[in-house]
């Protein structure tokens, strides 16, 4: 059979094949409308629950309810009108001006004249002047009304008991390092020194006339040392008296100065 | 097709016959052949065309009926915040079918017995064998019994969904929205109101948005329920109004209801006495006297003097007042003290025609104008209306009006004169606000503030003051009517207050049945003993919420009134 006898048939079939297309179009759109309706059904379903939700937390939490944990619990009331203000110039006068806490300004002060002394003291001993300066600063403020009181009484006590012995004045300048009795009485050494254990007995040993020396020193050499040296002090005294000595150590008091 | 061509040789004739026949013959079949292919070419464009149009506008095997949208069985009531008063859910049932159930009939009643015991062992049994077809066992249950009733794997038991109406906020406003029947239809309250409204598939999707707020209603009632159990009183009521607009922000009576359970409620609890119940709520009622006066001319200033004895005789009756001043006083120390002889005269120089005319635009002769189906009418003299009644009318006694109506009242007075009816409808889109028809003048309106501040400042109100926010208002205390005569010791007392007065922007009334005296109100029942503190409370806790600023330093103008108060106990 020739094409032509076939041509109505495939005319046929290319328009029952073109409807078949259009059907599974509107197939496919039908069935994602479907799928959008399911969708849509589901929102209502999940607002439903919202629904159900919110109303249970509603009525949980229903301001009868809430009343009651005030009165039980929270007792919280109105405002007063005093506690309602118009701006923030009032909200700022409630604030009461912070107080500024100057970390630098009192500690410093108080050390500052330590410093000034020190470095006097640090001329024969360096060492002296490094190790104490940790010590120093907690002890300033005692010392400084113990110095006016001692310095004046020890300079002329000193004057007048010629005790210390050649040993004693030797110390001064050598003083540093050897840690000795003798060291330990000069005024300088003795506060450079934190070693020196054995203040205690030596005190005893010591006369009493030691002590003011020793007292007088301190206050020149160590300013911060001065609460927990005079021990020490009163123990050099005894071991080295000579009065000849003397002056030069008071001469060295008073470049102390 | 293959037509036979010209023969160059003649045939024979029985052959050319044969030629004509077959012919003849296929061209039959070709007419038949295009006819059923026109047939069915027909056919399936049709079924094509269907199926086009189907896709396109019809529907379809996956569609589902209903559930586009959420729409509530019954509309929601909600407050005018939009927090929701009513609302209606889906709410468990247990009911059963006794003549379907194939179970042992008494072990099933054993289990209900113990699941549900409302009802007892043997009532379940005799439920089971009535043969009755249906029978509810439980409406609105928990979802642990319905599990535990599932579980009983009885076919007789029906456990379903059904719409339940459900109040949240359980007791608050219960007056105000009403409840509903057992079909979900409204029998009291705005849900009977509204029942159309709510009911109707057009419009129950849009919630009815109520003027009330819920927290001042809160507060309004639990100051309101306090005071009632501390002073024993047998009921009270309460109205918050904005006095532009003549929404109800709150409104309440007590004994108070729940309508979840409606039916739990006795009959007097189910009284509103802020719409229904009419009151002579006594000397209230003063302020509008004298605004009466004042606009008619017979008050020129509050300074105008009457003759205050300690009795008044007037028309063969004696006035009578509490605190008997006994020397000529002001309008402002009337006010003040809430002198019954001193308004009784200005009433009597407004007379009966002006005061009958001015209560009548005021809304105070006739029903109780709300949307509510349970609202009163106020009581009035009627034919006895005579100059006495005059008297008495202008200081309280002998015309009961409504909570509600009293709150009008005072909103008119001073939202600078002009009524609005009342309305528990929020104003908005919808609902605009309607035009309000002037009662008093703007001038009579602005001098009002002073004296009613004047009262909460020095005289019988001063305990419904809140600090800063310039209350002002009026006490009142009636004589109950028992049996048909005044009881001398039983109580009605009221407080109509308006903050702040310096601006007016509400207006609260709050009204004590009955309540007795306390160790501390030292003996007295009247209404700046027990009623005002309520006022100051409620004022204190609504007024932040609805944006009134306390200041100590702003009062009205109140040297209208000062200059004329003689402080003589001080």
């Amino acid at each position: 059979m020739s094409s032509r006898s076939f041509h109505s048939l495939f005319m046929v079939a290319s328009c029952a094949g073109a409807a078949l297309g259009c059907y599974l179009v509107s197939l496919r759109v039908a069935s994602e409308r479907a799928a959008l309706e399911d969708v849509e059904t589901r929102i209502v379903l999940a607002q439903r629950d919202m629904r159900l939700l919110q109303t249970e937390i509603g009525t949980r939490g229903r301001l009868s309810q809430l009343e009651r944990w005030n009165a039980g619990a929270f007792a919280l009331s109105a405002p007063t009108a005093d506690q309602f203000l118009k701006g923030g110039f009032e909200l700022a006068r409630l604030a009461q001006p912070e107080r500024k806490v100057n970390f630098q300004a009192p500690v410093v002060l108080a050390s500052a004249p330590a410093p000034a002394n020190r470095p006097v003291i640090g001329e024969p001993e360096t060492d002296d002047s490094g190790a104490s300066a940790a010590v120093a600063p907690n002890a300033l403020l005692h010392e400084a009304s113990l110095k006016i009181e001692t310095r004046e009484v020890p300079v002329r006590s000193v004057v007048a008991v010629p005790q210390t012995t050649a040993k004693s004045t030797d110390k001064p300048a050598i003083a540093a390092k050897p840690a000795t009795i003798k060291s330990v009485a000069k005024p300088g050494l003795a506060a450079a020194q934190p070693a020196a254990t054995k203040p205690a007995p030596k005190a005893a040993s010591g006369g009493p006339k030691a002590t003011p020396k020793k007292s007088v020193d301190k206050p020149v050499g160590t300013a911060a040392k001065a609460v927990t040296k005079p021990a020490w002090i009163a123990k050099a005294d005894p071991l080295a008296p000579l009065p000849a000595k003397h002056p030069g150590h008071s001469k060295d008091f008073a470049s102390a100065r | 097709m293959n037509a036979p061509s010209p023969a160059l040789v003649a045939q024979r004739p029985e052959r050319l016959r044969l030629v004509g026949q077959r012919r003849q013959l296929l061209a039959i079949m070709h007419q038949r052949l295009m006819f059923g292919m026109l047939v069915y070419a027909g056919i399936i464009a049709i079924i094509a065309l269907r199926i086009l149009y189907l896709a396109a506008f019809g529907d379809h095997a996956g569609r589902k009926a209903g559930l586009t949208a959420l729409i509530p069985e019954r509309g929601d009531i909600v407050d005018r915040n939009g927090d929701p008063l009513a609302r209606t859910i889906d709410a468990w049932t247990i009911a059963v079918h006794p003549t379907k159930v194939i179970g042992d009939k008494l072990a099933l009643a054993q289990h209900l017995a113990r699941l549900m015991p409302e009802m007892s062992e043997e009532q379940y049994f005799a439920l089971l064998k009535s043969g009755k077809p249906f029978f509810y066992l439980r409406r609105r249950a928990s979802p642990t019994l319905v599990e535990a009733v599932n579980a009983l794997g009885e076919p007789g038991l029906a456990i379903e969904r059904e719409p339940d109406r459900l109040y949240p906020q359980t007791t608050l406003a219960a007056h105000v929205l009403g409840y509903t029947d057992i079909d979900g239809h409204g029998v009291a309250g705005m849900e009977r109101a509204f029942d159309q409204y709510l009911s109707d598939p057009a419009t129950r999707g849009e919630p009815l948005t109520l003027s009330i707020d819920s927290r001042v209603q809160q507060a309004l009632e639990h100051e309101l329920l306090d005071a009632m159990n501390k002073f024993s009183a047998i009921g009270a009521a309460g109205v918050v109004m904005d006095v532009h607009t003549g929404e109800v922000l709150a409104m309440t009576s007590l004994p108070e209801i729940n309508p979840n359970v409606p039916g739990a409620a006795t009959p007097d609890a189910r009284f509103n006495r802020a719409t229904q119940g009419v009151y002579e709520l006594g000397s209230t009622f003063k302020p509008f006297t004298v605004a009466m006066a004042m606009d008619s001319g017979t008050i020129k200033s509050f300074g105008q003097q009457y003759n205050c004895p300690h009795v008044l005789p007037a028309y063969g009756h004696l006035v009578h007042d509490t605190h008997p001043f006994g020397r000529i006083c002001t309008v402002a120390e009337i006010m003040e003290e809430s002198s019954n002889i001193g308004t009784a005269q200005i009433a009597d120089q407004l007379g009966t025609q002006r005061q009958k005319y001015w209560l009548g635009k005021m809304g105070f002769l006739g029903s109780v104008p709300i949307e509510l189906k349970e609202r009163g009418r106020a009581l009035t003299p009627g034919s006895r209306w005579g100059p006495f009644e005059t008297m008495t009318v202008g200081y309280g006694q002998g015309i009961a009006v409504a909570p509600l109506q009293l709150a009008m009242g005072y909103a008119t007075l001073f939202n600078g004169g002009v009524y609005h009816p009342p309305t528990l409808l929020k104003i908005r889109q919808g609902h605009p606000l309607p035009r309000g028809k002037r009662v008093f003048s703007e001038d009579t309106s602005y001098r009002m503030r002073a004296l009613l501040r004047l009262v909460v400042m020095k005289g019988t109100g001063r305990k419904a003051d809140a600090p800063g926010y310039r209350v002002g208002g009026k006490t009142g205390t009636a004589q109950k009517v028992i049996n048909g005569a005044y009881s001398k010791t039983i109580n009605i007392t009221s407080f109509a207050g308006v903050f702040p007065m310096d601006d007016p922007r509400y207006v609260i009334v709050a009204m004590l049945d009955a309540p007795k005296a306390t160790k501390d109100t030292y003996g007295f029942t009247t209404a700046g003993w027990n009623v005002a503190p309520v006022v100051s409370g409620t004022i204190s806790r609504i007024a932040p919420m609805l944006g009134v600023q306390p200041d100590m330093n702003r009062e009205p103008d109140m040297s209208q009134v000062m200059p004329f108060v003689h402080d003589t106990k001080e």
